[in-house]
């Protein structure tokens, strides 16, 4: 008796699941789908699965016009860029942190850990400010007058290192913390320099936590089209996810909207992290948890 | 000759070690300066730029005191949007953080297909809010497919767009839907924290579920609670781009929040000195928000010791 109603609940346990999983999924089908219709079969988009009638691939298509490709190109570099650099702050703040003693290490330790919990928002309006008003770039004059800065220019999207990044050297940190010092006292004295012991001794025997931060900057960079839509006004000079964001909020207008494309651009920009995720799964939620269990 | 080593040996050391330090600050100045440029120089340049009034294109901003947080907290329009800002990020992050504690317990049933479930269940967070926002714009469409589910199961169809309620609670299912994934799998790390044993004492000890649930299970997912809220407290007093995409505040500007008018301000409309006023003032109050949560959180701990 007790066997079967386990066994039921089991069941009823599998049904709810399946379904959450499905609803989760649902509006990335749809939008799949719905790139392959053409504009006239799309406007009755009522249907729970908009399966064209008969299939077009000009969407996809357009993806690879010349008009979306240099945003596409764009997100790839940004987020090539922004892994690397973050790697290499990872590694070397994280490694001296862990292992130097020095004078003012705590004034740097309590500046990372305080960052992580100040609002971004108190630094949103001054930064685009003082973008604009950098001297002598983008037409300023020597007091930051006259011109646009660095406003519409491409460097913002490589630049900017805000201080949210510090949580990967902080993580790391803690995993210096498992890793026994004799190998590198061992590599010092085989006559190692610095950038050597960590080339040779740090980076192979840290190669999960390196994971974990690569994967996890990779995403969130690809996925961050809030910086490129504030300060780049071109779409040559943006990336795919900040166009599709003006694309999106323009979907709130009056008039003839190109649905079936918007989703085409959207499935696209969705692939490249969801290829990542569904290879790479499981260091993604090992940087989640350990970001959440780390105090 | 003994004390002459140690003293050498000693000299040494320390040379050695002022090595290093000089080695450790080479290696890591130049990125916090870095970091400070953008973080820094900003954070006090908008306490300056809220007791201004500038319009970002003039030389200078013009220093005006105290002008702007009077406008705001006198204007009833802006306490409207701070307080709505503060109810629907509470909405949202309420809903999310209970939702995704019951999917965390639910995805702790052991079971072959819970890999698979967890997956599924995260999917939606991979994806940057400007492109799945897009999604939901369209299934709420007039014509959309939320009505033709109404239809089907024999109600009339709703206009969303034209009601407050239901543009909140769609901001809600869109946020709950794109970040429940994430909380669930840290809720579920805590659960699988708790040491097993735990549960077979009190099964032994003739504790009820209900009673290990209580004495068990919660404090064990204590750091994990905080930081879930934590985080969303911050998260939710920051929310807009949902709003900018799904309601651009409509009905009649009825889920318009503090932060999108934020935007609009600075971005938009270049009124940069009372954009500056308002992030001092979101910021202030998520700041004293998870200083409040975090007291809260350090007292229980302290009447539990």
């Amino acid at each position: 008796m007790h066997n079967i109603t386990k066994k039921a609940l089991r069941f009823v346990w599998f049904i709810l699941m399946a379904v959450i999983c499905m609803l989760m999924i649902y509006p990335l089908i749809y939008s799949a789908l719905g790139g392959f219709n053409s504009q006239s079969e799309f406007s009755s988009m009522g249907n729970l699965f908009p399966v064209p009638k008969k299939p077009v691939w000009n969407n996809y298509i357009f993806a690879f016009s010349s008009t979306v490709l240099s945003p596409l190109l764009n997100t790839f570099l940004r987020t090539a860029w922004y892994t690397v650099v973050v790697l290499i702050m990872t590694i070397l703040i994280g490694y001296v942190m862990a292992r130097y003693e020095f004078k003012g290490k705590q004034f740097f330790m309590v500046f990372i850990i305080v960052s992580q919990v100040i609002p971004a928002v108190l630094t949103l309006i001054p930064t685009f400010v003082m973008v604009s008003h950098i001297p002598l770039v983008g037409g300023n004059d020597l007091f930051g007058n006259g011109g646009k800065g660095l406003y519409d220019s491409q460097l913002m999207l490589f630049l900017p290192l805000s201080w949210g990044y510090l949580l990967w050297p902080f993580l790391f940190m803690q995993s210096m913390k498992s890793l026994p010092r004799s190998f590198e006292e061992a590599a010092e004295l085989d006559g190692a320099g610095f950038f050597q012991t960590i080339l040779k001794v740090i980076v192979p025997m840290q190669k999960p936590i390196l994971t974990v931060v690569a994967i996890n900057v990779a995403l969130n960079t690809w996925n961050d089209w809030m910086t490129p839509f504030l300060y780049i006004n071109s779409t040559k000079k943006t990336t795919l996810p900040a166009y599709l964001a003006t694309l999106t909020a323009s979907l709130q207008n009056y008039g003839q909207k190109d649905y079936p494309k918007v989703f085409a651009l959207a499935t696209l920009a969705i692939i490249p992290p969801l290829f990542i995720f569904l290879f790479l799964q499981k260091y993604i939620v090992q940087g989640i948890a350990s970001a959440g269990i780390k105090e | 000759m003994e004390e002459m080593k140690r003293i050498n040996n000693k000299k040494k050391c320390s040379i050695r070690q002022q090595r290093r330090t000089r080695l450790a600050y080479k290696i890591i100045i130049p990125f916090f300066a870095y970091i400070a440029l953008w973080g820094v120089m900003p954070l006090l340049y908008g306490l300056y730029l809220g007791l201004t009034e500038y319009n970002g294109l003039s030389r200078k901003p013009v220093f005006i005191g105290l002008k702007n947080y009077r406008d705001f907290f006198t204007n009833a329009a802006y306490m409207a949007l701070l307080w709505r800002q503060i109810w629907m990020g509470a909405i949202c992050l309420f809903m999310n953080t209970f939702l995704s504690f019951l999917l965390g317990l639910a995805l702790n049933v052991p079971s072959k297909a819970r890999g698979f479930f967890r997956s599924g269940i995260y999917v939606p967070c991979i994806a940057a809010t400007s492109i799945t926002s897009a999604i939901f714009v369209v299934l709420l469409e007039p014509n959309g497919v939320m009505n033709t589910i109404l239809k089907r199961i024999g109600s009339s169809p709703i206009t969303w767009q034209y009601s407050q309620f239901w543009m909140v609670f769609w901001i809600m299912v869109y946020f709950v839907w794109k970040n429940i994934g994430p909380a669930a799998i840290i809720w579920l790390g805590g659960l699988q924290s708790i040491d097993a044993s735990l549960y077979e004492a009190a099964k032994m000890d003739g504790a009820n579920s209900f009673q290990r649930i209580r004495y068990i299970t919660m404090p064990g997912l204590r750091f994990v609670a905080s930081y879930i809220i934590l985080t969303g407290i911050i998260g939710a007093m920051q929310m807009f781009d949902v709003v900018m995409f799904l309601s651009k505040g409509n009905p009649y500007g009825k889920t318009d929040i503090l932060m999108y008018r934020l935007y609009r301000d600075g971005i938009v409309n270049f009124n940069m000195g009372m954009a500056g006023a308002e992030s001092t003032i979101i910021g202030m109050i998520t700041i004293i928000f998870s200083m409040v949560y975090f007291r809260m959180v350090l007292k229980k701990e302290d009447q539990n010791a």
